[in-house]
């Protein structure tokens, strides 16, 4: 499915592949060291900011495993990039997709992430037929957790020391969800998607 | 999600077991070139590969089985295993089979594994041989964690886990796809600290550092 031309709508938000004119939005959060603690993607600089933003922007695909999907998060009021959720296609012979998302300092407590989150999620089981999507996190990001358990994200794993990070033992979460336990919640709370011809 | 960095450990480190590793009842030995009919009694039974990645294997399958286990007796690097013969001390009778996969160098990770006959299930014999190659990755690999995953429909094979004093870390539901089925899988663990040291294998094992 070509979803480039992809644009959901929330109550708030505005998620939308990267343009090029987002640059400065994403460099006002990608290097942040509490952002970058938990991002795959090591950039701590604003050059290796810059080349993390370029991958993401031509992140606007998911046909194949391993193909990954991301998206800005605008806020609809002023038109300001807060951050980013990407959505990465990891099986498909057992549908599973992983979420994946940050937003900056400034933008957060205030509900924004998860209205992201649970948009694309639900992107992903409606638009892309996944059976499950599942999120991991740190131990210590207790923000995530939180976001992940409220939108009716299950446990599923909590690895104990499972790896060392900057020379302290790592945890790691693993939350997941069905989609048939997706969409039942999902009536309660509609999301509207608009698409861009 | 996390990136590791490398502890201090010379790059050509190597662990061997002291063999035979004996428990109670049991020898953990390195495979020989005629323990293939052993193998293959249990390998080529349906109700064993259930739960297995491998399907049931054919005497050819366990021929080649074997052959490569008998190299794989030592660590010396990621990724590398060791799989053990299982024998009962008393008849010397090959039961089973135990493995230790030595995950990640970095981070001190290695993956226990175990099977056995049917004919001999129930009498803690997983438990023990399990015990045996513990000891050996906490007291002499330096492992940090060591870590085992089965079928979460598999209640032997996690009560052999809990026996063991391992914490269950993961339930995943329906995250692949396994011989045609949607695949359930449970992940226990256990860290150096939490592994009592030989008490723990008390009675049945008597392990001695290298």
């Amino acid at each position: 499915m070509a979803i480039s031309d992809q644009t959901i709508k929330t109550e708030r938000l505005i998620l939308r592949p990267f343009e090029k004119s987002d640059l400065d939005g994403v460099l006002s959060y990608y290097s942040l060291p509490d952002v970058q603690r938990y991002l795959d993607w090591k950039a701590r600089d604003k050059s290796e900011a810059k080349a993390a933003f370029e991958s993401m922007r031509k992140q606007t695909r998911l046909t194949r495993p391993g193909e990954v999907l991301t998206l800005a998060i605008v806020r609809k009021s002023d038109g300001k990039v807060m951050g980013h959720v990407s959505l990465r296609y990891t099986d498909s012979t057992a549908a599973q997709g992983e979420i994946r998302f940050a937003i900056g300092p400034l933008f957060r407590n205030k509900g924004y992430a998860s209205e992201a989150v649970k948009a694309v999620v639900t992107l992903g089981f409606e638009e892309f037929r996944l059976h499950r999507v599942y999120a991991r996190t740190a131990g210590q990001n207790e923000a995530s957790a939180r976001l992940l358990k409220r939108l009716g994200m299950r446990l599923e794993a909590h690895y104990r020391e499972h790896a060392l990070f900057q020379g302290e033992w790592d945890e790691e979460l693993h939350f997941a969800v069905l989609d048939r336990e997706w969409s039942r919640g999902a009536k309660v709370h509609e999301i509207t998607r608009h698409k861009v011809a | 999600m996390s990136q590791s960095q490398p502890l201090p450990i010379p790059a050509a480190v190597l662990y061997v077991p002291r063999y035979p590793i004996e428990t109670a009842r049991l020898r953990l030995r390195p495979f020989n070139r005629g323990d293939v009919d052993a193998v293959y009694s249990y390998r080529s039974r349906p109700d064993v590969a259930e739960y297995l990645f491998d399907e049931p294997m054919n005497h050819e399958e366990c021929a080649e089985a074997v052959r490569a286990r008998t190299t794989q007796v030592a660590f010396s690097g990621e990724g590398d295993k060791i799989l053990l013969a299982v024998e009962r001390r008393d008849d010397s009778r090959l039961i089973g089979e135990v493995s230790l996969i030595w995950r990640s160098v970095a981070d001190r990770q290695a993956e226990i594994g175990y099977i056995f006959h049917p004919d001999v299930h129930g009498r803690g014999y997983a438990t023990e041989a399990a015990c045996g190659l513990l000891a050996f990755a906490f007291a002499d690999a330096g492992m940090h964690r060591v870590y085992a995953r089965c079928d979460a429909r598999n209640t032997a094979s996690f009560r052999v886990m809990q026996r063991l004093g391992m914490r269950q870390e993961a339930h995943f539901r329906e995250h692949a796809h396994f011989k045609g089925r949607w695949d359930e899988e449970r992940i226990f663990a256990i860290l150096d600290r939490e592994w009592g040291g030989a008490q723990r294998c008390d009675g049945f094992v008597t392990i001695t550092k290298i």
